[in-house]
């Protein structure tokens, strides 16, 4: 169910980052950012007023937890600065090798409330395969 | 160059991060109030690059009025992504979510190329295979359901 739930991700992700494309061709990317976050700010402070959900903050969450939004925008100047330098193909194969190290990093020691998933030596062909199959939609 | 590489694997490890981050978050204070900070976070950085990048002076209503109404769009769909985001991050690991979300997106790729651009790329249909059957070999060495009881 989950796995069907991420594919789904996927497929939002996808449309999502062709609508943010055009914004970011018409306005410029920092001015896209900007409004992207604002439009979503607004959509999600309607869906907390419809649904009467009160925000309790509590004291004792470490501030890091809130920081994921900060992440997501240095994700896009760090896309930005990829995409200048090294073009598109190279950039998305970059970012998504670190989000495979990140992954198995995070999976590996259990890190930021993740059960441990231990990295297996076996799982290298299918990670070969997988990185070829990147490096192949790259190239072409 | 080699700053550009760094930069480029680190915005991928930052996607990971931040997802993991966000969903701790929604864990503690619920699903939609953590969706709302990542927003309020987000967007105050959003304006101070946005300052710091002089594009400001690119947003006017004449600018915003003429893109196209679909455009505005990604910004709905953002939400439904760190909503849906929040929930399965914990559920599963995050390598295979990552995986997983990849190889939704890269058929979505197709499919759109396909359908408004009329291509058909050999390959990328032929990268994309190679992904998704690393990722079943993978899946399977697991030898049980990478869905936690929880």
């Amino acid at each position: 169910m989950y796995k069907l739930y991420s594919v789904f991700i996927g497929v939002l992700i996808s449309l999502m980052i062709m609508f943010n494309g055009v914004l970011s061709q018409n306005l410029g990317n920092y001015p896209a950012s900007a409004i992207i976050h604002f439009l979503g700010l607004i959509i999600i402070s309607l869906v907390l007023t419809v649904k009467r959900i009160r925000i309790n903050l509590c004291r004792d969450i470490p501030l890091y937890l809130y920081i994921g939004g900060f992440l997501g925008v240095f994700t896009i100047l760090f896309n930005n600065i990829g995409f200048s330098h090294l073009g598109a193909s190279l950039t998305l194969a970059l970012g998504l090798l670190g989000q495979t190290i990140a992954s198995i990093v995070i999976d590996h020691f259990g890190l930021l409330g993740m059960e441990i998933v231990k990295f297996r030596k076996e799982k290298l062909a299918g990670l070969i395969a997988i990185s070829l199959g990147i490096v192949i939609m790259t190239v072409y | 160059m080699i700053l550009a590489v760094l930069v480029s694997s680190l915005a991928g490890a930052l996607i990971v991060i931040a997802r993991n981050i966000n969903s701790l978050l929604a864990e503690r204070i619920g699903l939609f109030p953590g969706t709302l900070f990542n927003y309020i976070t987000g967007l105050a950085l959003s304006i101070v690059f946005l300052f710091i990048s002089g594009e400001a002076a690119r947003l006017s209503f004449g600018s915003l009025e003429a893109v196209p109404f679909e455009a505005y769009l990604g910004g709905l769909l953002g939400v439904a992504v760190v909503v849906l985001s929040n929930i399965v991050t914990s559920k599963i690991s995050a390598f295979y979510m990552s995986l997983i979300i990849f190889a939704g997106q890269l058929f979505t790729g197709i499919i759109i190329d396909y359908f408004v651009l009329g291509l058909l790329s050999a390959g990328k249909v032929i990268g994309g295979s190679l992904v998704v059957a690393g990722l079943v070999y993978n899946l399977r060495l697991d030898g049980r359901p990478i869905e936690k009881q929880k």
